[in-house]
């Protein structure tokens, strides 16, 4: 009983923070038809952000997350300047394998720099709000995991509204939905791609902060989010919003059962064969649409 | 009149002299450097060409976006070293034994990945690559010895031997398999089943329907090139020792990934050049390793964004380009001559 609660909780907190960095993966490539490989360094740039200003100003960690945000939106911003424009409408060239290894490009030179700044090893960086709470006398939350949920659900509710309700959002999705049809109505495809890139960064660098208590602040921390995002992608079928949230929870109850009822050692490679069994059935996940050549 | 069609599909010519050249300077190679130091970045050098080559018969020849090779490569090192540390056999069956292990992962990895498409295969097979160096680092039955790696067995059993001849002897091994795999990529590439591949890759809808099945085809070249890669694997476990799961991993698969790109995909030359370029620039910055890795990325970012197809395919285009030129002189020249005696 103890230990299903405990999964309960694992999901809702896991599956959260998946759903927030993976959601940036999918509508990047719901966009502009980008596999993001940069997306786990900007977790990591997140986590170093948000440490960067605690450890120099000593402002709250709540401040930090903006900071983080803030500063992983410039960082995408840039990353689609340096490794996705240059490629567009190139003839004669693969559009999402080019960029597939340009984005990986951005990933290792900015994982190098953040490694030649700070050094190779973990910074600790303190919850938000310290302390927790026991539901039953084995199984206890911590407050900042309560804080994890919360927070990425009220991004993932913001992110909503932003694209059903704003004019940026709405043109976010009207370039996702249809290129050519967008075009004609006037919106500038190209500028949209660059708020995109931007926001999914941020998403990922809120998510960073997030996860810095758990994991510490080390310039490798992007790597095992950018593997599970992989994961939920897939499963989710890219492109799909809403698939990506299910596939989200789905794949964080997985992570969280495996690792209780087995071993955390064996909870990626489960998923993997998950996945693998997942992509021979249905090739395009759970909710893609066939792929069809784009720009 | 031959030639022309021939050049035109794209198959590769053979300069016997440039190439018997460049054989015969790396053969002497260990000859003139002095240092053991140099030896060893060269035989790297030679077992990461193997490697390349068999990676880009699927990356560069079928275009079939495999980003798992690495894993592959490190299975057939592991396989190669664990014949060699429990059994006695000699070291040509432990690389063999390797390379057959290789080559039965990267099928099973091959099954799911022809069905895929594009982007999705190489999702499927860079996590394939991850979840086998998690599981080796994870490893706590002491067969494959975890995060420290495998060490302890024979490899080439030249221990007896005085350092200098043991190093010069590994290279020529090296050397010796850049050779065959070049060769066999060679005759590959110029077969039927190479053919069908490139058509696979720049028109599926078209080679398909004349009859060239892709899951067959590609499964068989998954098949060959994971024999190679496993055979560098065995290489590179014989040669220093000891495998561990630092074969794989982000940082391994942007060097290698960077130089198939600089070299030039779907090119037997171009993995040959592109590791040479880079493994010397590489062993420059051995004294700033911080900045190795930055410098690296900004190669791979430059050399996609400004020459995307690499350095190979880019100076043979200037150099048909020369010679179409200078052959257009000719003919200009020798026209005015011909006229004459026509009319």
């Amino acid at each position: 009983m103890n230990a299903i609660l405990q999964t309960l909780v694992s999901t809702v907190v896991q599956g959260s923070i998946l759903a927030l960095i993976s959601i940036g993966m999918t509508l990047v490539y719901g966009t502009l038809r980008v596999l993001n490989m940069a997306q786990g360094v900007m977790v990591m740039v997140g986590g170093f952000a948000a440490f960067t200003v605690v450890d120099r100003t000593g402002v709250s960690p709540w401040i930090s997350i903006a900071v983080a945000a803030a500063v992983t939106f410039l960082l995408g911003v840039l990353t689609y300047y340096m490794a996705v424009k240059p490629l567009l409408g190139r003839p004669g060239v693969d559009f999402e394998m080019t960029a597939f290894i340009t984005t990986f490009a951005v990933a290792t030179i900015v994982q190098n720099i953040v490694l030649m700044i700070y050094g190779p090893r973990q910074k600790p960086f303190d919850p938000l709000w310290p302390g927790g709470f026991n539901i039953t006398s084995e199984v206890s939350i911590t407050y900042h995991s309560m804080i994890m949920a919360v927070v990425a659900v009220g991004a993932l509710v913001a992110l909503g509204l932003f694209l059903s309700r704003s004019r940026y959002g709405l043109a976010i999705t009207a370039v996702a939905q249809n290129l050519d049809a967008a075009r004609l109505m006037g919106i500038p495809a190209r500028r949209v791609y660059v708020v995109t890139m931007g926001i999914a960064a941020a998403l990922a660098g809120i998510a960073g902060v997030l996860l810095a208590p758990l994991y510490f602040v080390y310039p490798n921390a992007g790597d095992l989010p950018l593997l599970q995002a992989l994961i939920v992608v897939i499963f989710a079928g890219l492109g799909s919003v809403k698939g990506t949230i299910y596939a989200s929870y789905i794949i964080g109850f997985l992570s969280s059962a495996v690792a209780i009822f087995w071993s955390s050692a064996f909870a990626l490679p489960v998923l993997y064969i998950v996945i693998l069994v997942v992509l021979v059935v249905r090739p395009n996940g759970i909710a893609g649409k066939p792929q069809e050549a784009r720009l | 009149m031959t030639s022309v069609p021939l050049r035109a599909l794209g198959w590769p010519q053979i300069k016997p002299i440039p190439l018997a050249v460049a054989g015969v300077l790396a053969a002497i190679l260990p000859l003139v450097l002095n240092s053991s130091y140099w030896v060893g970045v060269c035989t790297l050098a030679l077992i990461w060409m193997v490697l390349n080559q068999s990676w880009n018969l699927v990356l560069g020849y079928s275009g079939i976006w495999n980003f798992g090779q690495l894993a592959i490569y490190a299975i057939g090192g592991y396989a190669a070293a664990l014949v060699s540390l429990h059994t006695g056999l000699p070291w040509p069956i432990a690389l063999v034994v390797g390379g057959f292990a290789a080559t039965l992962v990267s099928l099973v990895l091959a099954i799911p990945s022809v069905r895929l498409r594009g982007i999705y295969v190489s999702l499927l097979t860079f996590g394939f690559s991850e979840v086998v160096r998690l599981l080796i680092i994870a490893d706590k039955t002491g067969i494959t010895g975890g995060t420290f790696g495998l060490s302890g067995f024979d490899g080439y059993g030249l221990q007896s031997m005085e350092p200098q001849a043991r190093y010069r002897l590994i290279y020529w091994i090296a050397l010796a398999f850049v050779i065959i795999t070049l060769v066999a990529m060679y005759f590959i590439v110029r077969s039927p089943l190479g053919t069908g591949l490139m058509a696979l890759r720049d028109n599926p809808s078209l080679a398909a329907a004349r009859g060239v099945s892709p899951i067959k085809y590609q499964l068989v070249s998954f098949g060959i090139s994971g024999f190679f890669a496993g055979i560098a694997g065995g290489l590179y476990a014989f040669t220093y020792g000891v495998v561990s799961p630092s074969l794989m991993g982000l940082g391994q698969m942007t060097l290698l990934v960077t130089m198939m790109v600089v070299g030039g995909l779907g090119t037997l030359t171009g993995p040959l050049i592109g590791t040479a370029i880079i493994t010397l620039v590489q062993a420059e910055l051995q004294n700033w390793p911080e900045i190795r890795l930055i410098l690296l990325g900004l190669v791979l970012l430059a050399i996609v964004i400004l020459m995307p197809r690499g350095v190979v395919p880019l100076l043979a285009g200037r150099m048909g380009r020369l010679n179409s030129w200078m052959s257009a002189g000719e003919s200009q020249e020798s026209k005015p001559s011909k006229t004459p005696t026509k009319t």
